[in-house]
């Protein structure tokens, strides 16, 4: 990122070229814009970018889908600094090599996760309800989101998610949660980038820590394969991905 | 006040579950009224999504029923539908949604008393949890 | 420079869809533009945005865009190159000036170019042309707010600014579906909703917001006055009037108390069909919070006594005292990127840039010497005054700049009888439009995307455009059109090299922009007034004082539309967007994600009222008004009002506005777009 017109916003800069006044402590989701930059990539080009441990998370699951070539990315670490890790309530911030900044643990609980499932299910219920009913259908939560990287989006299907309707309904949202069960990192950009405030995040989280209670798996792991996708003895099975998505 | 009668839709396998169907119907076997079964080729055609959008139109319980593991006839369709609707489950809970409103069992062709026990049991069950929330809401 | 690098550009540009003015990053890979990713650090868009600017780009690069001049020939549109195009124009536009004089000529600009752009325009047709035939598409939308406040307030536009609305504790939303015509804004709503604020949404239409609002009043279209003086009428009879602030800030409140105290909550009742009860809370909520907004749109304005229905919400701020203070005024969202703006740069036929009366003679003498030559002083003819002159071809000659009349304006069979009897209509647009195809030359422009330049934004912010890729084809920037037109018909004025010194002369002849340039909101968000090079900008109006001095409270009294449903026309139809077309579609409806969501033309009806007609969802069905009818499909909700029909205007397969009716607003001359009786029928 790097500070221009009064803003901080994402740049490219080409080898040999002054990088000016980089800035990190604006949360763009580079793994995002990567993968849009990705297929207009000539042949033996390769890319850097400044990853957090989100962001490595994120390019592991590109990584085991074999969408990213691992040789062709290279990863900067960065250490997210203490304000960050409240802002995106992260519970583990630390890239596997920190290149940029000091290293701080993540917190252990979220409140508004402990909160909600303290939470009668009526309450809990009526809670989501005025969330989603907020919605205004704008695709921020898919468009930002580095793991959403299906050819045809299932909520473009009009089985699913009729055309027009605005808010789209409880659905929409249950179906993306299911969607990204084993493949969320947590990075917190659907939250961030929701205009209604929804707090996304926290439907993840809790989503997330059912999977891993579950099948003791979380996503952003680029040697475990989704339990989503092996046998009940843990066995691969063949097929691509979109036959679930 | 009259009693509740929930609104089911039960997914059926064509090889296993919806021949256990056949079944308890040749049977002559009581069935609750109010279930709609629906005939797919496998557990596993059964998109998540199908089950998410019934209950968040109102459908008061939705059952999933496929061959036994090992019995499939796609050789692991079923271990893809025994891996994905937990998570629906858990999904509808942390929603708040009472998780019990899904179900998924295993009926062979033969099973036609178990189909019966199994739709039985599931009325009973989500009889007792009431009508589906959702059915109120219009977003 | 590394040779063969990719070529990856991040361009910080301005969206160019509503008058919210989201800043967003164009993704750009070797010219071309791939995605759009929002700024964070951006003060109103937050690093959010809708469905629309994220699909900002789709329409961009599209094949249908208009590559080169073409010319009609023979009845039809031939490819002809620049300078014969600008040469037949300007010899056409001499010709006609000659023949009839200069009033026989209208320009339109647009809300869709810049402001320096629209500075243009306007100075093209008074200081070349002679004429102050110019108008562009704010009479179709904001006109009676500009009318209306200047009287009230002295100045037309959103007295708080966008990002207040986050930290209301109470908001009255009136007329605007603000979660689908202004979304962001509609965001920051919502921010204040979470935080605890009460929301009133008073909307013959139940609309996304007004199903999460606190109180949500139903009036019947065209009722706004009885509802909007049976509040004021509440708020005097419970002693909930700011007195200080009505004695020290306004005059001629003893003539607003005897016209209101006659809208008494039965009466209101009577004509709205808003419950008293509910009324008189949602105004004791208003009166009595701390940091109250109110804002409206379309549904306030688009009425042939829309400029009193505005100063009837003026009157309901002023009694109250909701002015000049943080998150509080009186807040018209205004629905185009640059309307504001286009307002601001002078294309309006009464007004010089800057709200600056033509018809004053000191005013007119600082412009003839600023741009050395003599201006007419007669106010020229509106947007919708010109159609019906040419109708009466008295208008022979009609020069558009990117508006799509023949889908936007009330009464369309009536406007394209208008356009034919034309002598020239020249449109210069991005996309072949419906009124393209009535022209005798088309030019091709370059869009926001393609080109420098500024759209100031609904609450005030001069906010850059800035270029990312080039023009398809021959397509030139509409300030370069202008310029070479100018010059071709003999002007002097008109060398500019870049949008930046168009923006230079035009806030010295501007107070409200004197501090304004490019180099300055390049790095800050400015919000006129800014008077000058030192001035920080201006976010709240009318904070010690009120632009004009005293408020003027203006006694209205409610007064039918002009049309009212009849046996043959049982309906009353109003018109509006949704959330994922815009206006006439020449843009989103080549967005594949946004065609998605919304490709055909429907109509809204109330269940009760399809159950009697036998109407199903999803039947077609035919809606007339005395001035047409078009087909299309039903859709059956108890969203909306019995006895009320909706129809979008975004389709041109099914255009509503080929059943709107042209009656005006007597002040501002904005058409009754919002009312008019209609018939339905199966089939």
């Amino acid at each position: 990122m790097r500070e221009e017109h009064g803003n901080v916003g994402p740049v490219m800069i080409s080898k040999g070229e002054d990088p000016g006044d980089v800035r990190t402590d604006v949360p763009y989701q580079l793994i995002t814009i990567l993968s849009n930059l990705y297929p207009w990539m000539t042949d033996g080009k390769k890319i850097a970018v400044v990853t957090r441990k989100c962001d490595e998370k994120a390019l592991a699951e590109f990584f085991k889908r074999g969408y990213f070539a691992r040789d062709r990315v290279i990863q900067i670490g960065l250490a997210c600094n203490r304000e960050q890790i409240r802002q995106c309530r992260c519970s583990d911030p630390v890239p596997s090599v920190v290149d940029i900044g000091e290293p701080h643990g993540g917190l252990d609980t979220d409140a508004l996760s402990e909160k909600l499932m303290a939470m009668s299910s009526e309450e809990r219920l009526r809670f989501w309800e005025y969330q989603f009913r907020k919605c205004n259908k704008c695709f921020a939560c898919t468009t930002n989101c580095p793991v959403c990287f299906c050819d045809e989006c299932v909520l473009e299907e009009r089985t699913f998610v009729p055309e027009r309707g605005v808010p789209p309904g409880m659905s929409f949202h249950m179906i993306r949660a299911y969607h990204l069960s084993d493949k969320c990192i947590e990075c917190g950009e659907c939250e961030r980038s929701c205009p209604a405030g929804i707090p996304l995040l926290t439907l993840r989280k809790l989503v997330a820590r059912d999977f891993k209670e579950m099948y003791g798996f979380s996503p952003g792991d680029e040697k475990t394969v989704s339990p989503l996708l092996t046998t009940l003895e843990g066995e691969s099975l063949d097929g691509d991905e979109c036959d679930e998505c | 006040m009259t009693e509740f009668k929930p609104t089911i839709l039960a997914f059926c396998c064509n090889w296993c579950s919806y021949a256990g169907a056949d079944l308890a119907g040749v049977s002559r076997l009581q069935m609750p009224p109010n279930v709609h079964v629906v005939r797919v080729m496998c557990s596993a055609s059964v998109k998540p999504e199908y089950v998410m959008k019934a209950i968040s139109q109102g459908i008061d319980g939705v059952l999933v029923l496929g061959c036994h593991v090992g019995d499939c006839h796609y050789m692991t369709g079923n271990h893809r539908t025994a891996k994905r609707m937990p998570v629906v489950q858990k999904i509808l809970k942390d929603i708040g949604l009472n998780e019990k409103r899904v179900r998924l069992d295993w009926v062979s062709a033969a099973e036609g008393e178990k189909f019966q026990k199994v739709i039985v049991d599931f009325v009973d069950e989500v009889a007792k949890l009431g009508p589906n929330p959702l059915k109120e809401v219009r977003f | 420079m590394e040779m063969n690098a990719m070529n990856v550009k991040h361009v910080l540009t301005t969206c160019p869809y509503c008058g919210t003015g989201c800043n967003f990053y164009l993704q750009v890979v070797e010219d071309k533009l791939i995605s759009v990713v929002p700024c964070k650090t951006d003060e109103i868009s937050r690093g959010q945005l809708c469905i629309k600017g994220y699909n900002a780009h789709a329409f961009v690069q599209h094949p249908d865009r208009l590559k080169t001049p073409l010319a009609r020939e023979h009845g039809e549109l031939r490819q002809i190159s620049w300078e014969d195009a600008l040469d037949r124009l300007a010899k056409e536009i001499r010709r006609i000036k000659e023949k009839y004089g200069p009033d026989s000529i209208a320009f339109l600009a647009s809300a869709k170019c810049t402001n320096e752009e629209n500075y243009l325009f306007q100075k093209l047709a008074r200081a070349v042309v002679h004429t102050n035939n110019v108008d562009h598409c704010a009479r179709l939308c904001h006109a009676s707010t500009v009318t209306g406040l200047l009287y009230s307030f002295g100045s037309g536009a959103m007295t708080n600014t966008i990002p207040e609305f986050g930290d209301a504790d109470f908001i009255l939303i009136t007329g605007s579906n603000t979660l689908e015509a202004h979304p962001i804004i509609g965001s920051h709503m919502l921010r204040a909703l979470d935080k605890g604020a009460k929301i009133v949404v008073v909307d013959p239409r139940d609309t996304p917001l007004s199903r999460l609002a606190h109180i949500r009043l139903s009036q019947k279209p065209g009722s706004d006055i009885a509802w909007i003086n049976g509040m004021i009428k509440v708020i005097i009879d419970e002693g909930l009037v700011n007195e200080e602030f009505v004695r020290t800030r306004t005059s001629e409140f003893d003539k607003l108390k005897e016209v209101v105290m006659g809208y008494t909550l039965e009466m209101v009742e009577s004509i709205a069909g808003v419950k008293g009860k509910d009324l008189s809370k949602a105004a004791r909520l208003y009166a009595k919070a701390d940091r109250a907004m109110v804002a409206y749109a379309m549904g306030v304005t688009q009425h042939s006594n829309g400029t009193d229905i505005v100063m009837a919400l003026a009157n309901l701020a002023m009694v109250t005292g909701h002015l000049g203070k943080e998150s509080t005024g009186l807040n018209p969202l205004r629905g185009q990127c640059n309307v504001q703006g286009s307002c601001d740069s002078g294309g309006l036929p009464n007004l010089f840039p800057g709200y600056q009366r033509v018809d004053d003679e000191q005013v007119r003498a600082k412009f003839e010497q600023a741009w050395g030559v003599e201006l007419p002083e007669k106010p020229g003819l509106t947007l919708t005054c010109a159609i019906k002159e040419a109708a009466l071809g008295k208008l022979k000659a009609m020069i558009v700049f990117g508006e799509n009349v023949m889908l936007s304006d009330p009464d369309l069979t009536h406007v394209e009888e208008a356009l034919k009897e034309l002598e020239l209509l020249a449109v210069v647009d991005i996309f072949p439009t419906e009124t393209t195809k009535l022209a005798h030359i088309v030019l091709p422009a370059a869009c926001y995307a393609e080109k420098d330049g500024t759209f100031t934004n609904t609450d005030r912010a001069v906010r850059l455009l800035r270029k990312a890729v080039d023009p398809p084809g021959e397509a030139m920037p509409d300030w370069k059109i202008a310029c070479e037109l100018a010059k071709r018909l003999g002007a002097k004025g008109f060398d500019f090299s870049s949008p930046a010194e168009i923006m230079d002369e035009m806030a010295k002849v501007t107070p409200i922009y004197g501090g304004i340039d490019h180099g300055r909101i390049d790095r800050e968000l400015i919000r006129w007034p800014c008077p000058t090079k030192e001035h920080k900008g201006t976010r709240i109006l009318h904070a010690q004082k009120f632009t004009k001095g005293l408020g003027t409270f203006a006694p209205v009294h409610h007064s039918p539309p002009a049309e009212s449903p009849s046996e043959e026309y049982p309906f009353i139809l109003t018109t509006g967007r949704n959330l994922f077309q815009y206006h006439t579609g020449t843009m989103t409806r080549r967005s594949p994600k946004l065609e998605r969501e919304a490709p055909e033309p429907y109509a809204e009806v109330n269940n009760g009222d399809a159950k009697r007609l036998g109407i199903s969802e999803g039947d077609r069905i035919m809606v007339s008004s005395k001035r047409g009818s078009i087909t299309l499909l039903a859709r059956v909700t108890e969203r909306i009002i019995p006895g009320s029909v909706f129809i979008p205007f975004h389709y041109a397969e099914a255009a509503a506005n080929r059943l709107t009716n042209a009656a005006l607003d007597p002040v501002s001359k904005i058409p009754e777009l919002k009312v008019c009786a209609a018939r339905i029928q199966k089939g």
